[in-house]
This record gives structure tokens, C-alpha cells and sequence, in this order.
């Protein structure tokens, strides 16, 4: 009897801890949430104003006419449409590219042993320490000679040789997987490249997922390469479209910020479904024992 | 014995032709996309160039002119290098624990997850301008907030002594961006070791410091390396909200490069304050590298080859 | 002897065949040129010249010139000035016909003097200023002016109505200009009386005397014009500007000129009485139906009246493939042909008199104001001769950030201004030898 008793307070005490635990997380990942939500709160407002409204004082948080149509001009405008699927095509070139070539080059570094490999793993990083902004002409002095230029060809290239953060996490992340498995593989027979693509690549979802992830967040964000190569108008990508809501002399903020959270959209729900793979990998690496 | 050494070094040039191949993509994007400029950086670095008309050869002047005539150098050496220091621990506390937070499984984690990714989608130029409104020293939230209690805030941006720690602060905008990665290296440690620990009768405490910090270290040495890295070169804020000011408070490296070569055309010696930096940043990364040796643990590397 | 003779007929044949080819090459390049050139135009658009009717332009152009393809590439502003200087730096990949906004580029444009004189093209069209400021460079012709522009202070009627206040007129002083933004502020109500000005060496300054530049005209000398009495003069009264509380906040303005747009945003919310804008900003105020006035910048006294006026260069890159079409366009579009063209399409203001004369809305009163300012002076003549400049006015940033935050008094504006003496020369001195010239 008395067992039952403590063992039912314990339980009591157990399932009281685990409310309050939620109660507290939860109010705590809102109160994060309002904080992290209140720029775009604001971005919305001011994407909702007729122009010359934005800046009344005492400042208007919901106009009283809003200008739900600011999001069809950010359409019409400039042709945002065409720029995204510019965007997208490039994301997808792209994303075929780094996962082509970056989980080769990170099983290089990772597995195999062969002399310089220090140096040139110090060179694949000290390649990130380069601003864009010095290679810009030496590379477009290279793109124009190529013809290359008006193409997606320097944009979509550099892909097809790995982006050196997405070599060196997949690095880090296949170091941290045991030898055993490239041992068991050897036993069975499995060559060198076929233990990278049958043994270990397999349990690299979550590094993967990230790398597709970045990619689309990095070439959805590109400004600069873009505008350098690209001289059609009908060829142009996202943010370059954004820019041209900024005229020499004005910018318009409520067409800027309709269009910034109109373009932001797809990326956070292509995010929300990566999410799976992101978190899902715990299952495949508990492979010990 | 002899076949044996004959047959493993057989078995190491493989195995080396087999490495040379697999980055064999890498090192050719390299030379073609970051060598060759490099090197023209390089050449650039000893002339007087405008971009506009031939080079001029003056051999050391830039550097000499850089280390022993310009107060600004050391004003952007001084100015990035606090910025890394106070930032840089921030990314890395706050990434580790936003991670923590976000690898529990509560109902509906995944809008919270996706909620804080934001900021990292919305480019840099649009998030210093919200920041530039919250921060505002008159009808900014942050100083309404400190306001209700008595607290007269300072200027932020635009008082000499808040502008860097206020810029430095942006940063944990992004903290969102490396939860992501975070997470990724939080999944691969097994759970088994956490059921073992919890069986053992080990703390939540101990459990965090003695099974997941130390497996989490690889992810920590990455975030490491590219957070530093990143940090070395910050631009946008300064370039959109202070452009340096006030008083050189947030006079960042990468804004003096890019006022040299990009306003004032003063290109060879811009391509030189590049090299300085790249030196600065190998060098310290080679610091980091050279540490990680005792404090971050491979589990696949456990039996050393 | 069979070998000797194979190698002699192949010998003979590779030189048949290099020859042949070479003629076959210089067949094509002979052959009449009647065949389509197209020409890369950058440019990009505002309030002036949209895309719409820069698009129709072309059309225009090129349904009257059949041999010519004009490739529009439109670009953001802040773009525009990257892309061109790495496609100039580079060398290579250039437009053939774009604006050269950056004094730095004025290397790379072609010389256009032979053209002008073998068209026998009218130079004289263009309003004078603007030609002699605007398109010289080491003597040498390197472009035609598009349009033109200029500062101008406009005055919210409805503001002033309000508080009582009498509008200014164009023969002001800086010190009624105080006095006027104080009594038309209310600070209450978070309106302000005038904007904080972004940076000094602009009319203003100028009207307080020719001494006020940065350095002499010859571009070697700071002492005795950054610290000469009509300078301090000019600073001490920005300093009182700054001290007279119905500016907007340094982070307020900050805020609105993130992408150097200025004080548009405030002034069109009816949150600023008067502001320095421009003719674009006054198209926007007509475009909203704004009740404002025109006039221009105070002066000092009975100095000479300046003016910040520009006039767009455009011009031809040195590397392009095809001057001669390149100069067919450039002569269309900046002549009267485009000009008119985008003042009847668009809005315009041309730089040819001619062309001017025939603008729609010549009697309303703002274009009225805006014409009268173009007689002054202009300030754009000391800027444009030293492109290495933009350095040396970059070493007085400290001293303009100190008066904007109030970290000095008013009597130590002196002392600064003679410290800072030494280290401009010293940058001067440096930057010169980036001289272009």
C-alpha cells in the first residue's frame, strides 16, 4: 500500500514538474517570439501605408485605408515574378552543385590521408577570409573574355567546386563519425568512394539539409555577383529587384517592405519543411551497439 | 615483411591519389576563381592604382604608409578587433543555448524554429535598419522600455561610447542562423549516452557539460572558426546606420577598405590593407586550429591513425 | 628528292590556305556595313526618366536610325556605380553609352571634340555653366550634359499658414533662415523647422565667402580656407543650427538618409517646414499635391549668390567597339532630339535653352523658382576638379560629427579647425599624387 502511495506522489510531483517545465518554456519562447516578430510587425505596417504616410507623428501602426494593393504593385511594378523564378533556377543549378562536389571534397579531408592535406585544408579556409569585393575585376576581367557575361554561368560555377563553410562542415560533421564503419565497409568489400556514398553520406542528412538550406538563403540574399554579371533586365534576380524600389532620390519604403516580406515567404516555408531532416537524423546514427 | 610494407604503401598511394581526387573539384574552382585573383590583389598592393590608368610600381610604400602614417589603420584594427571581442562570445553563448532551447520537443517547436530563422533571411541592409528604429534614443523600443523604469537611456548609435557595444549587440540577431547548425551537431549524438548517463543517475547539469558540450565540440570548433572569420569582416552595419561614426567608434576595417578603394580610387593601397587582414584572420584561425588539438573531440577519430 | 617536292607542296598549300583565309577574313570586314550594331546603354531610372519612357526613347531612336540596336541594361542606382567601376577598372565588358556620374571615371570616357567638330554639333545649345563644369576634363570634351538639376530649398505653405510666418523670399540670409525654422517648429508635435545639413562645401557654404572652401582652388593649399574666418563663420553657424532644437534628431535623420535620400520623407509628412531637396523631390511634392514654395538657398550678407546645380555627364567608354554608332545615340539622346523626348514622356528639366523653352509647365510657379536658381553661380567647379577630394573632405567628418552631437562648444570650433589644418594638408599632399590630372 504504502508503495503505491509514494510511488503515485512521484508520479504527481513528476507530472507537476513537467507543466510548470512547459508553462515556463512555452512563455518564455513567446516572449523570444514577440521580440524576434516585432521588426516584421513593423516592416508589415509599413508595407500597408500609401507613401508619404509612413513617417506621421504620432506614428500609425494600422493605417486607416491599407494599401493592400502596395502588394500587387511590388508585382507589377518590376517584374518580381520573373525574378523569382530566375532565382529559383539558379538555387536549383546551384544546389546540384554543392552536393555534387561537397561531400567528395569533404570525404577527401575527413577520411583519406595524402600528403599537404594541412595546407590545403588551411587554403580552403582562408578562402572565406576574402572579401568579395577584391576579386570582383580580376574575375570579371576573366567572365568577360569567357563570354560569360549576361549568363548564369559565374554565377552557377563556383557552386560546381564546393562553397568552402559547406566543405568544412561536412568535414567537422564526418569526423564525428566513427571509423568502424569505413572499417566494416572495407571488410565487405566496399571501395574507397563507395564508402562515402553508400556508408556515409546516408547519415549526413542533417549536414546535407543545412548545406540546400544555406544555399537558397545565400543565393536568395545575393546582390552583388548578380549585378556584376547580369546585364538583362528580364534576367535579373530577387534582391536586385528589391533594389529598385530605391530611386536616387527617394526610396519607397512601403513598396520595399511589401516586397522584402513577399520574397521572404518562400524561403521560411521552404525552411519549415527542411525542418524534418534538420531534427529527423536521430534515428539513422544510432547505429552503435 | 618486405610484401607487407611494399603492399601498405601501395595501399597509402592509393589512398593519396584517391584524396587528391575527391578534392580535385575544389582545388581547380580555387585556382581559377581565387588564386589568380589573389595574385593580381598581390601585385596590386605594391603600385599607386586608380582602376583607372596604369599602375604604378612604388614597391612597400602602401605598407609602410599603412603601419607608420595613418592613424585610421590602427583606428579600424582597434575598432574591429573589440567588435570580434564582444561579439563573438555572444554568437557562440547564445547560438549553443537558442539550439538547446529549440531541440526540445514541444508542441509547435517547428514555427518556433522557423520564427527565429527569420532574421537570417531578411538581408543585412534591412535588418540594420530595424535595428536603427529599435534602438532609436527617442522613440526606439529599447529606450521606452528603460524609460518605464526610470533609466535614461544612452544614444546608442550616435554616442561615441554605446555606438560598438550597440553594434556589436546586432549580432545576436543572428544567433538564429547558427541554432541551425547547431542543432544539426546536437543530433548526432547518440542517445543512447544520454539514457546510460540519466541511468547512472547523472544531473541535467553534468549531463549538458560532460556528454553534450564536449560532443558537441566539433560544431563548436566550425562555429569557431566562421564566426570569427565573419566577425573580421564586418561592413554592412557600420556602412548602412554609422558609417563609421561617431568618431571612428565604428570605424570597422572592411569600411576603411571599402572607403579607400571604392570612393577614394585608392586601390593598390586598398589591396594591400586586404593582405594585412587576411594575415590577421590566418593567423588567428591558425591559433584556433592549433588549440582545438585538446579541446574538441572527434569520436571518429578516437583510434588516431 | 620525292620527300623534298612532299614537303614543298604542303608548304605551298598552308600558305594558299593562310592567304585565302586572310582575304576571306577581309572580304567580311569590307563588305558593306549595313549590317544591325547594338550598343550597351546603363543607365538607370528616377523621377525624371522612368523606364517607361526610356524604353519608348529608344524606340524612337531606333525606329529612325534602322542600323542601330540599342540594349538597355537599367540598373539600381547604388548598382550602377559598382558595375561600372569594376567593368572600368577591369578594362573590359564596359557599356558603350552610360552616365559618368563618379569624377573618378572621367579617364575612361572617350574624347568627343573630334566628333563634335567633324559633325560640326552644336555645343552651344547647352546652357553654359553646365558645359563649362560639367563635361570638361584636362581640357578635353568627354561628354554632353542630360538635364538639369539642382538644390533648392522648398517650403511647406501649409505649415507656414500655420504658425504665422511669412514665406521666404529669395534674397534670405543664413541668419533669418534660423530665425525662420524656429518660429515655424513645433517641437511638440515632433515638426521640425529645418534639416540638419549632411555635409558642408555647399551653397551655403560658398556664400559665406570664396575663402570657405576646403583647400585653394589649386588644389595645394588647406591654411587660409579651411581655417579662414568666412569657414569658422560657416561652421559656428551650423553649430547654432544644431543648438536651435527644431532640427530633427541626428538618429532621425540618420534613419531617413540610410540610402542618401535625405529629408524627402520628413517634409512630405508635413513633419518638416523646409528642406534642401531638389527638382526630383519637387516633382514627388507636385505629384502628392503639395501646397509649397520654392526658393533658394540663404545667403550671407551681400556675397555672391551659389547655386549646387549638376548636370548628368554622359558619355562613351574609350573601349567601345562601336564609337562611331556609340556617338550617333549620345548626340540623339542628350541632343534636342531626347531631351525633348523625355521632357515631354517623362518630366525632364533639359539643359538645352532651346528645348527648355517649350517645357509644359513653364508657368507654375515652382518651375518658375527652379529655372530662377540655375543663374547663380555653381559650386560643382571646385568638387570636380580634384576627384582625389572625396579623401580630404573625409578627414573634417570628425569635427562635423562633434558639432551634429554637441561634443564641443561653440569657441572651440576655432581650435579645431586650425588642428585640423596640418592633417588635411597631409592628406591633400598624399591624395595628389592619385592626381588624374
Amino acid at each position: 500500500m504504502k508503495t503505491e502511495t509514494t510511488f503515485e506522489a512521484m508520479k504527481r510531483a513528476h507530472r507537476r514538474r513537467q507543466i510548470t517545465t512547459s508553462v515556463v518554456t512555452h512563455s518564455f519562447m513567446i516572449l523570444l517570439s514577440v521580440i524576434f516578430l516585432l521588426p516584421i510587425f513593423w516592416m508589415f505596417s509599413t508595407a500597408i501605408k500609401s507613401r508619404w504616410d509612413i513617417f506621421l507623428w504620432p506614428p500609425v501602426l494600422f493605417p486607416e485605408v491599407p494599401q493592400w494593393v502596395n502588394f500587387r504593385d511590388v508585382f507589377t511594378r518590376v517584374p518580381m515574378f520573373r525574378f523569382i523564378g530566375n532565382t529559383f533556377y539558379l538555387i536549383v543549378l546551384k544546389t546540384i552543385g554543392e552536393l555534387l562536389a561537397v561531400p567528395l571534397i569533404a570525404y577527401g579531408f575527413a577520411r583519406l590521408k595524402f600528403p599537404g592535406k594541412g595546407i590545403f585544408f588551411m587554403l580552403v579556409i582562408s578562402t572565406m577570409m576574402i572579401p568579395l569585393q577584391t576579386k570582383l575585376i580580376p574575375l570579371y576581367s576573366m567572365y568577360v573574355k569567357a563570354g560569360m557575361i549576361d549568363t548564369y554561368w559565374p554565377l552557377v560555377l563556383p557552386a560546381f567546386s564546393g562553397t568552402p563553410f559547406f566543405i568544412f562542415l561536412l568535414i567537422q560533421y564526418m569526423k564525428t563519425m566513427p571509423r568502424d564503419l569505413d572499417d566494416a565497409a572495407k571488410i565487405d568489400g566496399v571501395g574507397t568512394f563507395g564508402i562515402l556514398y553508400r556508408i556515409l553520406l546516408p547519415l549526413c542528412i542533417p549536414a546535407l539539409t543545412i548545406i540546400v538550406t544555406y544555399t537558397f538563403l545565400w543565393t536568395w540574399n545575393e546582390f552583388l555577383q548578380p549585378l556584376i554579371y547580369l546585364n538583362s533586365y528580364e534576367k535579373f534576380t530577387i534582391q536586385m529587384g528589391l533594389e529598385m524600389f530605391k530611386g536616387i532620390w527617394s526610396v519607397e519604403w512601403n513598396l520595399l517592405m511589401a516586397a522584402t516580406l513577399s520574397t521572404m515567404t518562400p524561403v521560411l516555408v521552404m525552411y519549415f519543411f527542411a525542418q524534418k531532416h534538420l531534427i529527423g537524423g536521430i534515428a539513422s546514427v544510432g547505429m552503435k551497439g | 615483411m618486405v610484401t607487407k610494407q611494399v603492399k601498405r604503401s601501395k595501399a597509402a598511394v592509393k589512398e593519396a591519389l584517391c584524396g587528391y581526387l575527391s578534392i580535385s573539384p575544389w582545388v581547380l574552382g580555387f585556382i581559377v576563381l581565387t588564386f589568380i585573383p589573389i595574385l593580381s590583389t598581390i601585385y596590386y598592393s605594391f603600385t599607386r592604382w586608380t582602376m583607372m590608368d596604369k599602375p604604378v610600381w612604388i614597391g612597400l610604400e602602401n605598407y609602410i604608409h599603412m603601419f607608420t602614417k595613418e592613424p585610421l589603420f590602427y583606428q579600424s584594427v582597434k575598432a574591429t578587433a573589440l567588435y570580434v571581442l564582444m561579439s563573438l562570445p555572444v554568437i557562440l553563448i547564445f547560438g549553443v543555448l537558442l539550439s538547446l532551447l529549440l531541440n526540445m520537443k514541444i508542441k509547435g517547436m517547428n514555427f518556433y524554429r522557423t520564427l527565429f530563422y527569420i532574421p537570417a533571411v531578411i538581408s543585412g541592409v534591412s535588418i540594420a535598419m530595424l535595428w536603427t528604429w529599435l534602438l532609436q534614443p527617442d522613440v526606439g523600443i529599447v529606450n521606452s522600455v528603460l524609460s518605464f523604469f526610470g533609466i535614461q537611456g544612452p544614444k546608442w548609435f550616435w554616442d561615441p561610447k554605446w555606438a560598438l557595444p550597440s553594434v556589436a549587440s546586432m549580432s545576436l540577431w543572428k544567433v538564429g542562423g547558427s541554432a541551425v547548425i547547431y542543432l544539426a551537431g546536437l543530433q548526432n549524438i547518440p542517445p543512447q549516452l544520454y539514457e546510460a548517463a540519466r541511468i547512472d543517475g547523472a544531473g541535467k547539469l553534468r549531463i549538458f557539460f560532460k556528454i553534450t558540450i564536449p560532443l558537441l565540440t566539433p560544431t563548436l570548433f566550425f562555429q569557431l572558426i566562421i564566426q570569427m572569420i565573419e566577425a573580421f569582416k564586418v561592413f554592412t552595419e557600420a556602412y548602412v546606420i554609422t558609417k563609421g561614426g561617431p568618431l571612428k567608434a565604428t570605424y570597422f576595417y572592411l569600411l576603411y577598405f571599402y572607403e579607400e578603394g571604392f570612393q577614394h580610387f585608392n586601390t593598390g593601397y586598398a589591396s594591400a590593407l586586404i593582405l594585412i587582414l587576411v594575415v590577421i584572420i590566418m593567423a588567428m584561425t591558425m591559433f584556433v586550429n592549433y588549440t582545438s588539438k585538446r579541446w574538441v573531440y572527434y569520436e571518429g577519430e578516437d583510434k588516431a591513425r | 628528292m620525292k620527300k623534298d617536292s612532299m614537303k614543298a607542296v604542303l608548304v605551298l598549300m598552308l600558305m594558299v590556305c593562310l592567304v585565302g583565309s586572310l582575304f576571306a577574313a577581309g572580304a567580311k570586314e569590307s563588305a558593306p556595313a549595313k549590317e544591325v550594331v547594338t550598343l550597351e546603354w546603363w543607365t538607370w531610372d528616377s523621377e525624371e526618366y522612368n523606364e517607361a519612357s526610356q524604353r519608348a526613347m529608344v524606340k524612337e531612336f531606333e525606329a529612325s536610325h534602322p542600323n542601330i540596336k540599342i540594349n538597355m541594361t537599367l540598373l539600381p542606382t547604388k548598382g550602377f556605380e559598382t558595375k561600372m567601376t569594376t567593368a572600368l577598372g577591369a578594362g573590359v565588358g564596359g557599356p558603350d553609352v552610360a552616365f559618368f556620374s563618379v569624377a573618378n571615371w572621367y579617364p575612361k570616357a572617350l574624347v568627343l571634340d573630334e566628333y563634335i567638330k567633324r559633325d560640326n554639333f552644336d555645343t552651344g545649345m547647352y546652357y553654359k555653366g553646365f558645359w563649362d563644369t560639367k563635361t570638361q576634363f584636362n581640357g578635353k570634351t568627354i561628354g554632353l550634359p542630360l538635364g538639369v538639376g539642382a538644390s533648392i530649398v522648398m517650403y511647406n505653405k501649409d505649415l507656414f499658414d500655420a504658425a504665422g510666418v511669412a514665406y521666404p523670399t529669395n534674397d534670405w540670409t543664413t541668419d533669418e533662415y534660423l530665425e525662420i525654422a524656429k518660429k515655424v517648429a513645433n517641437p511638440a508635435k515632433k515638426v521640425w523647422g529645418a534639416e540638419i545639413l549632411t555635409r558642408p562645401f555647399r551653397a551655403i557654404w560658398f556664400n559665406h565667402g570664396e575663402n570657405a572652401r576646403l583647400y585653394s582652388p589649386d588644389s595645394t593649399k588647406v591654411d587660409g580656407y579651411l581655417n579662414s574666418p568666412e569657414s569658422l563663420a560657416a561652421y559656428e553657424w551650423f553649430y547654432d543650427l544644431m543648438r536651435s532644437g527644431v532640427t530633427p534628431t541626428v538618429s532621425d535623420m540618420a534613419t531617413l538618409s540610410t540610402e542618401n535620400t535625405g529629408p524627402i520623407d520628413l517634409f512630405m509628412a508635413n513633419r518638416l517646414a523646409m528642406a534642401t531637396l531638389n527638382q526630383g523631390h519637387m516633382l514627388n511634392a507636385v505629384k502628392a499635391g503639395k501646397n509649397f514654395g520654392v526658393v533658394r538657398e540663404p545667403g550671407v550678407g551681400d556675397n555672391p549668390r551659389h547655386v549646387n546645380a549638376w548636370s548628368l555627364l554622359v558619355g562613351i567608354w574609350e573601349g567601345s567597339q562601336h564609337p562611331e554608332e556609340a556617338w550617333t545615340f549620345l548626340k540623339w539622346y542628350v541632343g534636342p532630339e531626347g531631351q525633348k523626348f523625355l521632357m515631354d514622356n517623362a518630366n525632364l528639366f533639359p539643359s538645352i535653352d532651346s528645348v527648355a523653352k517649350q517645357y509644359k509647365d513653364a508657368d507654375k510657379d515652382y518651375v518658375k523658382g527652379f529655372l530662377e536658381v540655375l543663374n547663380d553661380t555653381q559650386v560643382a567647379i571646385w568638387r570636380g576638379a580634384h576627384p582625389s577630394g572625396t579623401k580630404v573632405e573625409a578627414s573634417i567628418t570628425d569635427l562635423w560629427d562633434k558639432i551634429k552631437l554637441g561634443l564641443i562648444t561653440k569657441d572651440q570650433i576655432k581650435g579645431e579647425l586650425n588642428a585640423l589644418v596640418p592633417k588635411a594638408q597631409a592628406v591633400l599632399d598624399e591624395a595628389k599624387k592619385t592626381l588624374l590630372y
